[in-house]
């Protein structure tokens, strides 16, 4: 059985940003770069540690990843920071060619990802996953919580080639006990069924585990599956439980265009296996500005209650979906919406 | 594949003039199959990439060639100093050829070459803050292109590079006028461009980029800059090839065979007059 906690989770700070730290103890190889997002980025802590390693690039994203390029081919390990849409939309073409080409090892840590940001389409990174899955030689990572924050830094340390990881900012739920172990190779069934698969990645897992203990509640076994990276995708296990099931879903804080859905998609029609398949995402629309990231998570068809009623409507059901029921949190804690 | 801050990488350049023409005729037979290509980049640099080859010191200093497009001259030059094979440069540009006529990131000779325009002086701000934390004494020269001016990233870089005070760093800046649509002035106006680099807080000059004597003065003075150094290199596409029509096209000479055997002549005669 997966070790997890039950909801509202409590959260943290930093969760990141401590562990780069720790990480750069023992290794002097690791740089960090800054694209004036120091603070919002976990990295004062590192600023504060090695500030002969740390490097301001300014708001000058382009030449960052060039930096970062020139830094891998030296030996040195350069972990990248900025919000998501700036990491990945505004440098791409440097990120093609000063990094993914040459295969150099530049962690680029994208903070914010999708509609967690209420900044409006500017601010969110609705497309990152699609952009960064595209690039050869590219390895795709969306964390699930703190405990995977925690780890991913040392994680991608030694990774053959660049990777690109969104992370929540600021507080970060706690969804996993001190047990769990975030694996680059494998994705990880939390619990199995034979009715519906439901693939989760990034901040969509706490919506993935809702819906799945509703369903599981009226009688549907479920089998849950976190998928931290989605590029490599494990694709045998996706396989393997999506066979075992009438119907997949699948769940990501991105459009559905390109990521998650796409990448389950591929693999299930490449292995010649026909599951009817619902994606939840963004139905290829940029959000909008708003106040807070929950009121988009709902508009957007990105809640627990539409996951379930995706399931419920792929099984052949036409009566009314079981409703979502989601405990909401008190300050410091973390429900998904 | 030997770049020219490889350990044991080895060149001696006696006459760097000669060296200039010699680039000049091997860049045309290097074209001459194709009956076209970029032959102008390497007419409009011969004198720095001569001058490059004099000034870097083999196995310690490094070379970024920011415009794909004038990796030929580098190319040229590496053949005639023994650095790159003569079946590989005579491969240029050829089907599953590794020296790429757009120069990439295999490339061979340079330490980094950039197919995507204003992209190489990051990488060579990237190599000398490089340089700087592992406290090791070498230069950075990078070749960059006027047009490649317009790109915003090119003054990103610059300030880094003045910000972070990256003294070691000298660009050779080949003002030929050119770019695919026509002469750069006549396009975006890009001047004044010295006054633009010392605003931006390097140490700019403006030189007669085909002397070659001058060129190589100011890269070796450049190195007592106590700020980033940028030599705006005056150029023509054209220059050193008499037989080349007027209204050539700078960015992509067409050269079909007649006229690439008269350039040859012309070239071969300057050679060994």
């Amino acid at each position: 059985m997966a070790d997890l906690r039950q909801p509202p989770y409590p959260t943290v700070l930093k969760p990141y940003g401590q562990a780069l730290v720790a990480l750069a103890k023992d290794r002097d190889d690791i740089v960090c770069l800054s694209g004036d997002l120091t603070r919002q980025c976990e990295i004062d802590l590192f600023a504060d540690a090695f500030p002969e390693r740390f490097i301001h690039a300014g708001m000058a994203e382009a030449n960052m990843m060039g930096i970062a390029g020139a830094l891998a081919r030296d030996g040195f390990v350069p972990f990248v920071h900025t919000f998501g849409v700036f990491a990945t939309r505004r440098p791409l073409d440097q990120i093609i060619n000063a990094v993914a080409f040459p295969r150099l090892p530049v962690r680029i840590m994208g903070f914010m990802p999708g509609v967690s940001s209420p900044g409006g389409p500017s601010h969110q990174a609705i497309d990152d996953v699609a952009l960064m899955r595209a690039l050869p030689n590219m390895t795709v990572v969306d964390v699930a919580d703190a405990a995977e924050a925690r780890q991913v830094a040392a994680a991608i340390a030694d990774v053959d080639g660049p990777v690109y990881v969104r992370l929540k900012r600021g507080e970060t739920p706690v969804i996993f006990g001190d047990d769990h172990r975030l694996r680059l190779d494998r994705a990880d069934v939390l619990r199995r069924g034979d009715d519906v698969a439901l693939f989760a990645s990034g901040m969509m897992l706490a919506s993935a585990l809702a819906a799945a203990t509703v369903l599981g509640a009226r009688g549907l076994s479920v089998s849950l599956v976190n998928v931290p990276v989605i590029k490599p995708l494990d694709v045998p296990t996706v396989v393997n439980v999506a066979a075992a099931a009438r119907v997949v879903v699948t769940a990501e804080n991105h459009t559905v265009i390109g990521g998650l859905g796409s990448a389950v998609a591929e693999a299930l029609a490449e292995a010649g296996l026909g599951r009817p398949l619902r994606r939840i995402g963004l139905r290829d629309t940029f959000a909008e500005g708003a106040r807070t990231a929950p009121y988009l998570f709902d508009k957007y068809g990105l809640s627990t209650q539409a996951i379930i009623d995706a399931a419920w409507t792929a099984l052949g059901n036409r009566d009314r979906p079981p409703a979502a029921g989601i405990t909401p949190a008190e300050d410091g804690e973390y429900s998904p919406v | 594949m030997t770049r020219v801050s490889d350990p044991g990488a080895h060149w001696a350049v006696p006459d760097p003039a000669r060296l200039a023409t010699a680039i000049r005729l091997r860049a045309v037979r290097m074209v001459r199959p194709q009956g076209f290509g970029y032959l102008g980049q390497a007419l409009s640099s011969a004198e720095q990439v001569a001058a490059l080859f004099a000034v870097m010191r083999p196995g310690r200093d490094r070379l970024v060639c920011s415009p794909g497009h004038y990796v030929i001259g580098i190319f040229a030059a590496a053949a005639e100093l023994g650095i790159l094979d003569e079946d590989a440069a005579a491969a240029y540009g050829q089907d599953g050829s590794p020296v790429e006529a757009i120069g990439t990131e295999r490339s061979p000779v340079a330490d980094y070459v950039c197919g995507s325009l204003g992209q190489g002086l990051s990488a060579a701000a990237g190599f000398a803050l490089s340089d700087r934390l592992k406290h090791r004494d070498r230069r950075v020269f990078a070749m960059v292109s006027d047009g490649e001016l317009e790109e915003g990233q090119v003054w990103e870089a610059a300030m880094f590079a003045a910000h972070h005070r990256l003294a070691r760093l000298t660009v050779l800046l080949d003002a030929n006028n050119s770019q695919v649509d026509g002469p750069v002035d006549t396009i975006t106006t890009i001047e004044p461009i010295a006054a633009k680099w010392e605003a931006f807080g390097w140490a700019a000059t403006d030189i007669d980029g085909h002397d070659v004597g001058a060129v190589s003065r100011a890269l070796t003075e450049a190195d007592n800059s106590n700020k980033p150094s940028v030599l705006i290199c005056r150029t023509s596409t054209g220059y050193g090839l008499r037989c080349l029509p007027a209204d050539a096209d700078g960015h992509f000479i067409k050269l079909p065979p007649d006229l690439a055997a008269r350039a040859e002549a012309e070239l071969l005669e300057r050679y060994h007059g």
